[in-house]
């Protein structure tokens, strides 16, 4: 019987494996396949050869990639639009989501429905009141015309996330620190953000991700070479009528790699920050 | 420590973000002009436009051009959203002419270029302006024309007896039969890009009622409910229902479809003369650019898809219009100049008689002076919206939605 | 109580940067929609007010047929709550037990959310391509040749084959989302139920999704209302196309905005969106708090 039982859980545990590693081949497929195409020529990546290793290893690929236009300064101007939005929506997000929660007010509820507007409207909506916005206030051809609408528009699955996460926090601790002399802001400072350390992996990852692949507004509101990020610098690879798939995917591959070894690295990081928030709350 | 770390990585950002935007300061007496173009890195007009913009930098001294590259798609986007707020526009744009063009023009957003254009009128014939004059004014300048090629690999003919492309309609139908028959597809074109279909269907369109019918039907003052154009959407609606075009059209981009013309996969390829250069120098068996044959004998074998497009255009808010309507004549000189001779299409300006281009590029030329009619294609001809409208109802010709009657129907009450 | 001013001016104070970025990119671009929406503008000219003749015509138009846009959307929105979400809880609470190679597995479920539109799309679109393809040469080598299709271009499955990529990208997010609250369970909730005799089911079942309430929610308005607004993948797949099978509001939105110059039409799919998603975050909202 005993025997029977746990036969009968290893079998299913064996199945679950097939499936979790089945589905992890599903997923790193295009990673697989974005290498191996940037580095085939174009008759390869157009049917001779479309999922196999490359046949001959064309690094030229990467050259001319790494030739056509300015990719490394792209690759940076993307980083600081990154890092710049995910800190300004994280501190705009928590901000708010405290004086929604935390805070006792008439209307805290019709703020939050709100601020909940902003998962609903569709980003290419807006590019033209936004052109011409950004446009009258001179930030156009700057990457303040990338960072400001980013950040806006990831503004309200921050507060969606915070809201989350800080409603977890027992009242108590406010409390607790209010008898200890604490006033709004130190409740916010000493209690409210260093518990906030899940959340800010979450909202930081979702940014990140918000504005790292965004091209229309990229787009529209930069001309300037030195200001481009890396998805034009990537698009403006195919020409009108003539595309060479190769370079393309040398581009893919230098835009991707480091947003996955940043990602590889940083995602043990926010396992731990998440298990050190569990202990503490 | 970490915190540490953190802020010094804050004022980084700080500084960095301070110094974003900052533009670099010229000379006082220097004067740089913005040129907004699609040929990007990978274009085949991109060394033209570099070796077009150093030619007038060194002939105009104390003149800087910025050039500014946005691939098709994304151009059209950032154009129009420029155009529609008036704000942060190039002192100088690309541009198609007609439809395209005319709304910006519409708008008063563009420079007519009459006064400037009489020093060049020599170079520059007045029949190339066509296509950037509205009510008789111009306001472009173009530098390069495209018309609708059928290209043909002789190799794969060969193989079913034929050594030219058919001259007449039957014999065309005949040669698509037999290659069937053999196996090898006869059209290549991509299902997924409606302009792709509008190359087969426009020179079926006017090979059965002439140019100067399909330019009024386009203008409005003639009807689409004509038996000729019926023929025509017959015509091709036969062709698609015979199986002579690629089983797999709708999966397929128009790269893909070049890919596989350029591989020797199919014997034809109808598209735009700008495929010369890719075609000429990348397929390895001989390619022979011609036209498709004529519906209705009446009408001239050489009438023609395509035309004057490609246009360099000045806006009207730019603060150096003298300078930068002098470098959009010059740059578009030269532009056609080079392209011309690097097979990439041809000119619109005069050219060098002793130039040695390739075949196709040849051919091109050759099919371009012996035209007797010239209509531009029709998603250009037509304003954006009408446009659209057109290629709905050519990808519902060719997925069968709808028979030639309700073809020529539709367009007559939707593009009013 | 009364409220001291200085509270009152507080809760200014930490809702003012928020507020400052979303009236100025977001509640105004939206008003503009607004007004727009209820003008003729091909986005040059002078807009002409025609009031709610755009609306009508939306909800009117055969050509547009924004139901059939709708439909597909809704049909997408159903399958991402009842695959997408229950695969997505699934694998998050697998791993959240220990497991060999859990992190390298976290990681790699992850990827196809960090890889841009363009690529994602490219690689479908291989897939997919009906000579070459992966899909078409299985199902070929398997015998079944006459289950082969132009997936994308066949009126009849491109619906479906452009709806695959798109739920199976967000997975991954999903997954982390729902991870991550539930790393935030206390740990003594559930070595209490363990010592209760409790099986991992049960504990998932009356222990964790509970607990997970909130981070639930922030995943079906986020699946809603990103589908309804879908718009990146459909576009490099399809555009819409085959004659408008995949069609979906925002495709309809963009060809009208740049593709057919009509602002005024264009802006009125917009507006016509921001109130769908907003209806429908709302009605999830008040769906999760009633079943508290």
């Amino acid at each position: 019987m005993y025997n029977n039982l746990s036969n009968k859980r290893s079998l299913n545990k064996t199945v679950i494996y097939i499936i979790l590693i089945l589905w992890a081949l599903i997923s790193i497929f295009p990673v697989y396949w974005m290498l191996t195409f940037s580095l085939k020529t174009n008759a390869e990546i157009f049917g001779e050869n479309v999922a196999g290793l490359p046949r001959e290893w064309v690094w030229e690929n990467y050259k001319r990639a790494f030739n056509t236009g300015n990719m490394p300064r792209y690759f940076i101007n993307s980083l600081i639009v990154a890092i710049s939005t995910i800190v300004i929506t994280l501190a705009a997000s928590v901000m708010a989501t405290y004086a929604i929660t935390r805070l006792k007010w008439k209307g805290r509820k019709r703020m939050n429905s709100f601020f909940m507007l902003g998962l609903t409207i569709p980003i290419h909506a807006s590019i033209v009141p936004l052109y011409t916005t950004l446009a009258k206030l001179k930030l156009l051809d700057t990457l303040w015309a990338l960072i400001i609408p980013y950040s806006a528009f990831s503004l309200a699955m921050g507060i969606l996330v915070c809201t989350g996460f800080m409603g977890d926090i027992p009242y108590d601790l406010d409390e607790a620190a209010m008898l200890d002399g604490c006033g709004t802001w130190g409740i916010f400072f000493r209690v409210i953000v260093p518990l906030m350390r899940p959340a800010v992996a979450t909202v930081g990852i979702y940014t990140f991700l918000q504005c790292w692949n965004e091209l229309m507004f990229a787009n529209v509101f930069i001309n300037s070479d030195k200001w481009r990020t890396l998805p034009v610098g990537v698009q403006s690879l195919s020409g009108q009528y003539t595309t060479d798939w190769g370079p393309i995917g040398a581009a893919l591959s230098i835009a991707t790699i480091p947003t996955l070894i940043f990602y590889i690295f940083m995602s043990k990081k926010i396992q731990d920050s998440f298990v050190a928030g569990a202990v503490k709350g | 420590m970490k915190k540490a770390l953190s802020l010094v990585l804050a004022l980084c950002m700080i500084v960095a973000l301070f110094t974003v935007g900052s533009t670099a300061a010229y000379a006082d007496d220097d004067v740089t002009l913005t040129l907004w173009s699609i040929a990007t890195e990978s274009d085949s007009s991109h060394q033209a436009f570099i070796d077009a913009i150093a030619a007038f930098e060194a002939a105009h001294p104390g003149v800087k051009i910025e050039h500014v590259t946005t691939e098709n798609e994304a151009y059209k986007t950032k154009i129009k959203a420029a155009m529609s707020s008036g704000e942060g526009l190039p002192d100088i744009f690309f541009t198609w002419g007609m439809g395209f063009l005319g709304e910006f023009v519409n708008a008063g957003r563009v420079y007519c270029v009459d006064n400037e254009y009489e020093a060049y009128k020599d170079e520059l014939p007045v029949a190339m302006t066509g296509n950037v004059r509205y009510d008789g004014k111009m306001y472009g300048v173009p530098y390069t024309m495209s018309l609708i090629t059928l290209y043909a690999n002789m190799d794969l003919l060969a193989e079913v007896g034929y050594t030219e492309i058919p001259a007449t309609y039957e014999d065309m139908m005949a040669c698509c039969e037999a290659l069937k028959a053999k196996g090898i597809i006869p059209f290549g074109v991509a299902g997924k890009e409606k302009w792709c279909l509008s190359e087969y269907v426009e020179p079926l369109v006017i090979k059965s009622v002439g140019g100067d019918k399909l330019r009024d039907m386009y203008n409005g003052a003639a009807s689409w409910n004509d038996p000729g154009v019926v023929k025509a959407i017959e015509a091709f609606q036969g062709m698609v229902d015979n199986g002579y075009f690629d089983p797999s059209a709708n999966a397929l981009s128009n790269d893909e479809v070049k890919n596989n013309f350029i591989a020797g996969k199919t014997a034809f390829y109808q598209n735009g003369s700008w495929n010369n250069k890719d075609i000429g120098e990348k397929a390895n068996f001989t390619v022979k650019a011609g036209t498709f044959p004529v519906l209705d004998d009446s009408i001239p074998l050489y009438s023609m898809i395509g035309g004057p497009n490609n246009t360099l255009a000045v806006t009207e808010s730019s603060e150096h219009k003298d300078l930068a309507v002098a470098a959009a004549f010059e740059l578009a000189r030269f532009m056609s100049d080079a392209d011309y001779k690097s097979g990439a299409n041809l000119p619109c300006w005069a050219a060098d008689p002793n130039a040695e281009v390739n075949d196709l590029i040849q051919a091109a030329a050759d099919m371009a002076s012996k035209a007797e009619n010239m209509v531009l294609f029709g998603d250009n001809f037509l304003n954006a919206d009408a446009a659209n409208t057109y290629l709905d109802y050519i990808e519902m010709a060719w997925a069968g939605d709808v028979t030639p009657e309700e073809y020529v129907e539709g367009l007559d009450s939707d593009l009013g | 109580m009364k409220k001291p001013l200085s509270y009152k001016l507080n809760i200014f104070l930490f809702l003012l940067p928020a507020l400052l970025l979303f009236i100025c990119v977001l509640i105004a671009p939206i008003i503009m929609s607004f007004v727009y929406s209820l003008t003729k503008w091909n986005g040059f000219t002078t807009p002409e007010f025609i009031g709610f003749k755009n609306y009508v015509e939306l909800f009117t138009s055969k050509s547009i047929n924004i139901f059939r846009a709708l439909k597909n959307v809704f049909l997408l929105a159903l399958l991402s709550c009842c695959i997408q979400l229950p695969f997505a809880l699934w694998l998050a609470l697998r791993l959240s037990r220990p497991i060999k190679g859990k992190s390298a597995l976290l990681s790699i479920y992850f990827m196809p959310v960090l890889i841009s539109t363009v690529v994602i799309g490219q690689l479908w679109l291989k897939i997919y391509n009906p000579d070459y393809g992966v899909l078409n040469v299985l199902l070929r080598s398997l015998g079944l040749d006459s289950w082969t299709r132009i997936w994308l271009g066949d009126k009849k499955t491109a619906l479906a084959a452009a709806f695959v990529p798109v739920l199976w990208q967000y997975v991954g997010y999903h997954m982390l989302l729902m991870y991550a609250g539930i790393k935030g369970v206390p740990t003594d909730l559930i070595e209490a139920a363990m010592l209760d005799g409790a099986t991992d089911s049960q504990i998932s079942r009356y222990i964790i999704i509970p607990y997970i309430r909130p981070i639930l929610r922030v995943s079906v308005i986020f699946a809603v209302t990103g589908s309804l607004k879908s718009f990146d993948l459909i576009y490099v797949l399809t555009n819409g196309g085959p004659s408008h099978a995949t069609e979906v509001p925002s495709t309809l939105m963009i060809s009208m905005l740049f593709l057919r110059n009509r602002y005024g039409m264009g802006s009125a799919i917009a507006v016509m969106l921001i109130v769908l998603c907003f209806v429908f975050a709302l009605l999830i909202n008040m769906l999760f708090k009633e079943e508290k």
